[in-house]
């Protein structure tokens, strides 16, 4: 049938046909009612200001390894023209694991071959201006990208694995693929949000109920994954999407980092500072507490 | 076996001179051709020359020693490899492959099977849409009994350790073959991201590297649970199977199977069957129990498919003119759990002159319904007593929208017209004459009334006089709702085109789906993200902004359903009688259920339930959580009408002319 569920309406006051467009104000309600349509005075914002979105990427072997397996990639476009091309970039932490350098060799694979991928089929269509219709949609190609880096992880890289989260933003909306344990937040003012789950055994234990929260930081399993890049045939992505309002930031960390620093000081830095500064101080705190893995971050300003 | 190359880092930089099709190996075997990968290495089909008359046919597995630096790696691969023979070697019974030969030249080893005709179970999960539960049980109780014996095998049990669909053969006989013992996990469960080998049929402790012979158990049970309900637990999370229960996939399945099924794949290991012998007596018990039905190969059955013997043939004539006649359909049986009949009982129903197509809205009280009779009726939503009828002069397949600031009711009708009427009295305020038939439905947002016609245009009015504002030429007739955000009118054409116009009437973005959308467009305030299904069998999701496929969800049938979010979730219905809820962020699928005809309606949410009319005249309530259907209400017609809920009563159409009112919580 043609028609969706009825919708209740609300106030309209503002007539189009005579008066310029004001901004409305979207009502958000209960349960399935829905919308619309108060009209209320713009809210503040900055004129419009240059802003662009800043990112701040750290890389640290830590102090016990001999070797950084980890690997981060940051690919940003900004631009201002009549073509009024949104926001747009690509952010990734993998953490490789393996023997000798495969674990390097894992997470720089991917890193490479999943970025890649998406400057191909998710990049050029924009600055390309392809028609819309054409392009790969945003979760298929971040899936087919994480599945292109695994085949040929499993091909260059046989005794390798690897996690891998990315973001993609383009314009105000977040992208998210992830795979592994590294860990992608949301971070502002009022909170912090993971926004990925860890596949790590762990974790399943503690969703089951299995295992206390407050026990998994010993627990002997700790890393244990039971899912990775390189780690079997099928390859399941979480893949998801998010809008991100202003003033927010991205966080995308390796476990070295998130094991030994609480979400809530991740948050208070992130906040506190630059980004570049931020990822730093991350750093430095994970490498002060022991510095018992690589650990690596990339923080995302939006706008 | 997935894991293969793992063993075998260095593979790449052997000169590749192993098997190769017409190869005669040791001088007596022939290669054919290849079967597959094994746990260490390719097995290969070859033919014994040995019995130049018997056509011998054999399976030789080839071991390629990876020429590492690490003698020691080398020597262990070996032993694993010979291990296997021996083990092989050392075993007779009936479902596990006889060994013939074993030898092994500088850098590979080989190990020459019975040759086993037949499939594995992937394969036929793969070629099969379902497998009969009885034959299913059966394999099971061999397997049982192969299993048994190994783990009863002196001095060492055996542990097999992989038991999973792609490691049993189903013979040309039909019976039960185990292959493949190569498999030799490592598990180093305190070392950094051990890699744990394919997840999914592994028991909990085979994670912890803790191997025992109920981990046999679980693998089995969790085997049996991927054959009956097809659910892949390699792509699902690890120990998730409660959380995808047998019943909800695959009704043909006995309870007493289900229980089975359950003690096997048991968390804690203690809670299994202690023995396979145990498992197996229970299985045998569940044969005799003869709970499936004889016609054994019903396998797969659509749940809704299942007869509902309460549900009502026709009703007994309605009697017209006087008290409306409820109707009501106590809850399935199967899904009843709790043994309550549930049953929902209309609070009235109103007759119209032809059927009711498009959907009902409610204003004040007073319940708007458009039919196909042509006339708008307006009908008090306390006791269904008609308040007053419009007519036009064509059938009505537009759903009305009320827009509370100037008390109208707009419309559109099959004799091209807008119509805007006072909701009090019926009285037609103004009219607006479109080139061709109105079959889509209105919206109101910002004073002004959005609404398609089969002339190809989008009308923006203003509500108060039907003053002219703007029109954009879709070129194509347009029958879905619009809907309106703070800066776009988002609709879908009859072309496939689904366009985001601005409030200025000038076209911000287009996207194309394969094939015409008739579904209307949801956009969800919170993401901004718009949702809209079309008869490509797609349900996309958009960036409102600028129309970019963030994803798409596929069903095997043209959507025509419109869809709707709450809490997260997207639920759509599609001509397959597949009714979905997905979740919006990531467009995967939370369940799915199915219902015995197309579903053409739109759901509605409501508390905890979601709503929809499905064309086998039945209206349908399920828990949003879990796809459960809580009850079902039978009319006479198809029911293509969306439901409306306001004030706890819940109004639809029926083809059967009836606009139906029901209470909810």
């Amino acid at each position: 049938m043609t028609d969706t569920a009825p919708l209740p309406q609300r106030d309209p006051q503002l007539d189009i046909g005579t008066a310029p467009m004001r901004p409305t104000e979207r009502i958000g309600s209960d349960e399935h009612t829905h919308e619309l349509t108060k009209v209320v005075p713009r809210p503040p914002v900055a004129p419009h200001t240059n802003a662009h979105l800043a990112y701040g990427q750290s890389s640290d072997v830590g102090m016990i390894r001999s070797n950084n397996q980890d690997s981060n990639y940051v690919f940003v476009s900004a631009s201002r023209s009549g073509d009024a091309f949104p926001q747009f970039g690509i952010f990734m932490v993998a953490d490789g694991m393996g023997g000798h350098s495969d674990g390097e060799l894992a997470s720089a694979t991917v890193v490479r071959v999943s970025a890649s991928n998406l400057l191909q089929k998710v990049y050029l269509p924009i600055i390309n201006k392809t028609d819309i219709s054409d392009r790969v949609p945003m979760s298929e190609a971040l899936d087919e990208a994480f599945q292109a880096a695994h085949r040929v992880l499993i091909e260059d890289v046989p005794t390798g694995g690897t996690t891998l989260t990315a973001a993609v933003l383009m314009g105000n909306l977040a992208h998210v693929a992830h795979v592994g344990d590294s860990r992608i937040y949301l971070v502002n003012e009022e909170k912090i949000e993971k926004l990925s789950r860890d596949h790590s055994y762990v974790q399943r234990l503690i969703e089951l109920n299995e295992l206390d929260p407050s026990q998994a930081e010993n627990h002997p399993q700790k890393s244990v994954l039971y899912r990775a890049l390189g780690l079997s045939e099928q390859l399941d992505v979480d893949v998801m999407t998010r809008r991100v309002s202003s003033g927010s930031y991205l966080l995308i960390c390796s476990d070295g980092l998130w094991g030994l620093v609480s979400d809530e000081e991740l948050r208070s830095i992130t906040l506190r500072y630059p980004p570049q500064q931020a990822c730093d101080t991350l750093v430095s705190l994970a490498n002060q507490r022991g510095g018992t893995d690589n650990i690596t971050v990339v923080i995302v300003y939006i706008p | 076996m997935s894991d293969t190359r793992k063993f075998d880092p260095n593979q790449k930089e052997v000169p590749d001179v192993g098997l190769q099709v017409d190869m005669l190996l040791m001088n007596r075997y022939k290669i054919i051709g290849v079967l597959g990968g094994g746990g260490m290495g390719t097995v290969f089909q070859a033919r014994d020359t040995h019995f130049p008359e018997a056509k011998r046919l054999v399976a030789i597995k080839e071991m390629i020693t990876p020429l590492t630096n690490d003698p020691a790696q080398q020597q262990s691969m070996l032993r694993t490899f010979q291990r296997e023979a021996n083990i092989l070697a050392s075993l007779s019974h009936a479902a596990v492959p006889k060994i013939y030969d074993y030898f092994s030249t500088e850098a590979r080893a080989y190990l020459v099977m019975e040759y086993i005709n037949g499939n594995d179970l992937d394969a036929l999960l793969a070629r099969t849409r379902s497998l009969p539960v009885q034959r299913v049980v059966e394999w099971a109780i061999e397997l049982c009994d192969v299993l048994d014996y190994l783990h009863n095998i002196k001095p060492q049990p055996v542990i097999f350790r992989d038991v999973k669909p792609a490691n049993i053969m189903i013979d040309s006989l039909g019976k039960v073959r185990l292959i493949d013992f190569g498999i030799a996990k490592i598990f180093e469960g305190d070392k950094k991201h051990t890699m744990i080998g394919t997840e999914g049929y592994s028991a909990p402790e085979q994670y912890r590297g803790d191997v025992n012979p109920r981990s046999d158990i679980y693998g089995l049970g969790a085997t049996l649970h991927h054959v009956l309900t097809r659910k892949d637990p390699r792509v699902e999370p690890p120990f998730s199977f409660h959380e995808r229960p047998v019943i909800k996939f695959n009704p043909a399945v006995p309870q007493n199977l289900i229980a089975v099924i359950d003690k096997a794949l048991q968390q804690r290991v203690e809670d299994r069957y202690a023995t396979c012998s145990e498992m197996r007596q229970e299985l045998e018990r569940v044969r005799a129990s003869g709970l499936f039905s004889s016609s054994a190969d019903t396998g797969m059955v659509n749940p809704a498919a299942m007869p509902t013997p309460a549900a009502p043939a026709a009703p007994a004539p309605a009697k017209p003119k006087t008290a409306p006649q409820m109707q009501a359909a106590p809850r399935t049986d199967y899904l009843d759990e709790s043994g309550s009949s549930a049953v929902v009982q209309a609070r009235w129903r109103f007759k119209t002159e032809d059927e009711i197509r498009a959907s009902p809205t409610i204003f004040r009280n007073v319940v708007f319904v458009g039919s196909y009779d042509s006339n708008l009726w307006a009908v008090n939503a306390e006791d269904g007593k008609l308040v007053w009828k419009l007519p036009t002069g064509a059938g009505i397949a537009s759903s009305p929208t009320v827009d509370p600031s100037t008390k109208l009711v707009f419309f559109g009708s099959e004799d091209n017209i807008i119509y805007a009427a006072d909701v009090n009295s019926g009285q037609v305020a103004w009219t607006y004459h479109t080139r061709d038939k109105i079959r889509a439905s209105p919206r109101v947002a910002h004073n002004h009334v959005f609404i398609g016609s089969d002339d190809g245009k989008l009308y923006a009015l203003v509500a108060q006089t039907g003053r002219y504002l703007w029109t954009f030429e879709a070129g194509s007739p347009i029958r879905t709702r619009p809907f309106v955000t703070n800066e776009l009118v988002i609709f879908g054409a009859d072309d496939g085109a689904i366009y985001g116009i601005e409030l200025s009437g000038k076209r911000k973005w287009a996207i194309r789906a394969k094939r015409a959308v008739n579904s209307s467009p949801y956009v969800d305030p919170k993401e901004n993200i718009c949702f809209i299904g079309s008869f490509d069998g797609y349900l996309y999701a958009l960036d409102a902004s600028n129309g970019y496929t963030l994803w798409r969800f596929r069903s095997a049938a043209p959507i025509l359903s419109s869809p709707v979010v709450s809490d997260e979730t997207v639920y759509i219905g599609a001509t397959d009688g597949k009714f979905f809820a997905i979740n919006t962020s990531s467009g995967k699928e939370r369940w799915q259920t199915e219902l015995p005809k197309p579903i053409v309606a739109s759901p509605v949410v409501h508390g905890s339930f979601v709503y929809i009319g499905c064309t086998d005249g039945a209206f349908y309530c399920f828990d949003t959580k879990t796809g459960k259907q809580v009850w079902k209400f039978q009319t006479n017609g198809q029911i293509t009408s969306t439901p409306y809920v306001e004030n706890n009563l819940l109004v639809f159409g029926s083809l059967d002319q009836y606009l139906y009112a029901l209470p909810v919580s």
